[in-house]
């Protein structure tokens, strides 16, 4: 308060106060003699230049802000354009790569079907394919449709990444051979996570309702799960909760494959007949 | 009215001349402009209170010029200029209200 008050106090330079009362003194000194007036006169001069160089001033950096707002508005437009030009690129690549890997594989094929050893190596390719997830399966099983409660129950009806694994874990447990959550196939490398308010699964979101898709023995499948630790704890959510839960057989299911599976640092140990 | 004419003379030159800024002075330039305006208030108030004296005026804007933009230099030096030009507009805002309702007061008799 004592700075803000100093501050409007004295907000017209004490010195214009000084020079006056000097001026008055002289002038009370010399009275009669023009001097002072004299002074005066002249001095409205500078005072002149110094306002002109003022508007110079103003003029200035007027135009010099006008100026760097069109520079920042080229620049950034030149920004936007590069960005675009490089996400075309990529698609692009992107759209390379997944031509080559297709053409590969079906290189691949041709030769692996010309001898018998190679028919057999196939025949594993495509087994381990399934069980890693990076071919798409297709097969019978069971589609699971879970939802959030109520909004009356809150936040105890919503569905979690925890109830999620513990039903994809239930699903395994159960005699699953692949799962796929929201179209998102579960490799090994696969994590079902709460990324602030949304599920991600495999890094991307998904949203509810959750459709979860396993394929194994449709007999079976659905009455296994529900004796697993995940399908008692379904129960349980839905019985206290009210969180929505259906498990329904399907005849033919197509789960996708995995988008990558790239290992970085596992080998194999040997390599198996 | 001498005076006036003296500003659009300088406002006229500046935007016909352009002179452009070098590079390093261009972050002081919208700092010596406020501390410029303030100067210029506190003249016209001094004028309106009849004790407006041309040399405590050219001193007054010079020196507030200068010191406004060696305070933005010195915190652009020690990674506070953000923070220091934002202290300087304060206070020299502050003291711009304060001259200008002083002039309305003597203009208006309000």
């Amino acid at each position: 308060m004592g700075l803000l008050n100093y501050l409007t106090a004295t907000s017209l330079d004490e010195d214009y106060a000084h020079a006056s009362e000097r001026r008055a003194r002289e002038q009370a000194g010399e009275a009669g003699s023009d001097r002072g007036s004299g002074r005066r006169r002249t001095g409205h001069g500078t005072a002149l230049v110094v306002l002109a160089l003022f508007g110079v001033l103003v003029a200035t950096a007027f135009v010099q802000t006008a100026r760097s707002a069109d520079d920042a508005a080229e620049r950034h437009d030149e920004l936007v354009k590069q960005v675009l030009a490089r996400r075309d690129q990529l698609q692009q690549q992107r759209g390379r790569a997944e031509e080559l890997r297709a053409e590969t594989e079906s290189l691949q094929n041709t030769y692996l079907q010309a001898t018998a050893e190679g028919r057999s190596l196939q025949a594993r390719l495509e087994r381990l394919g399934l069980a890693t997830g990076a071919d798409p399966a297709q097969g019978p099983g069971v589609r699971v449709v879970v939802d959030d409660g109520p909004t009356s129950g809150g936040a105890d009806a919503e569905v979690l990444d925890v109830d999620l694994q513990k039903l994809v874990n239930g699903l395994w447990l159960s005699g699953a051979e692949a799962v796929a959550v929201n179209g998102q196939r579960l490799t090994a490398l696969s994590a079902i996570r709460l990324a602030g308010p949304v599920i991600t699964v495999n890094y991307e979101r998904i949203s509810g309702p959750y459709t979860v898709t396993a394929i194994g023995d449709p007999a079976t499948l659905a009455a296994r799960f529900v004796d697993t630790p995940g399908g008692q704890w379904w129960l349980d959510l839905q019985a206290l909760y009210g969180v929505q839960f259906r498990i329904d057989r399907a005849e033919s299911l197509t789960l996708p494959a995995s988008r990558r599976v790239d290992l970085r640092h596992a080998r194999t140990t040997e390599v198996m007949q | 009215m001498i005076a006036g004419l003296g500003l659009l003379l300088g406002v006229l030159l500046g935007l016909v001349l352009q002179p452009t800024v070098p590079i390093w002075l261009q972050p002081y330039l919208p700092i010596a402009v406020v501390a410029a305006l303030d100067a210029v208030f506190g003249a016209l108030r001094a004028f309106l209170d009849g004790i407006f004296d041309d040399k405590v005026f050219v001193v007054s804007f010079v020196s507030n010029v200068l010191i406004a933009a060696l305070i933005v230099y010195l915190g652009d030096q020690l990674g506070v200029g953000g923070q220091l030009s934002t202290g300087v507009i304060v206070v020299l805002g502050i003291r711009i209200f304060s001259n200008v309702a002083a002039i309305r007061r003597h203009l208006f008799h309000a």
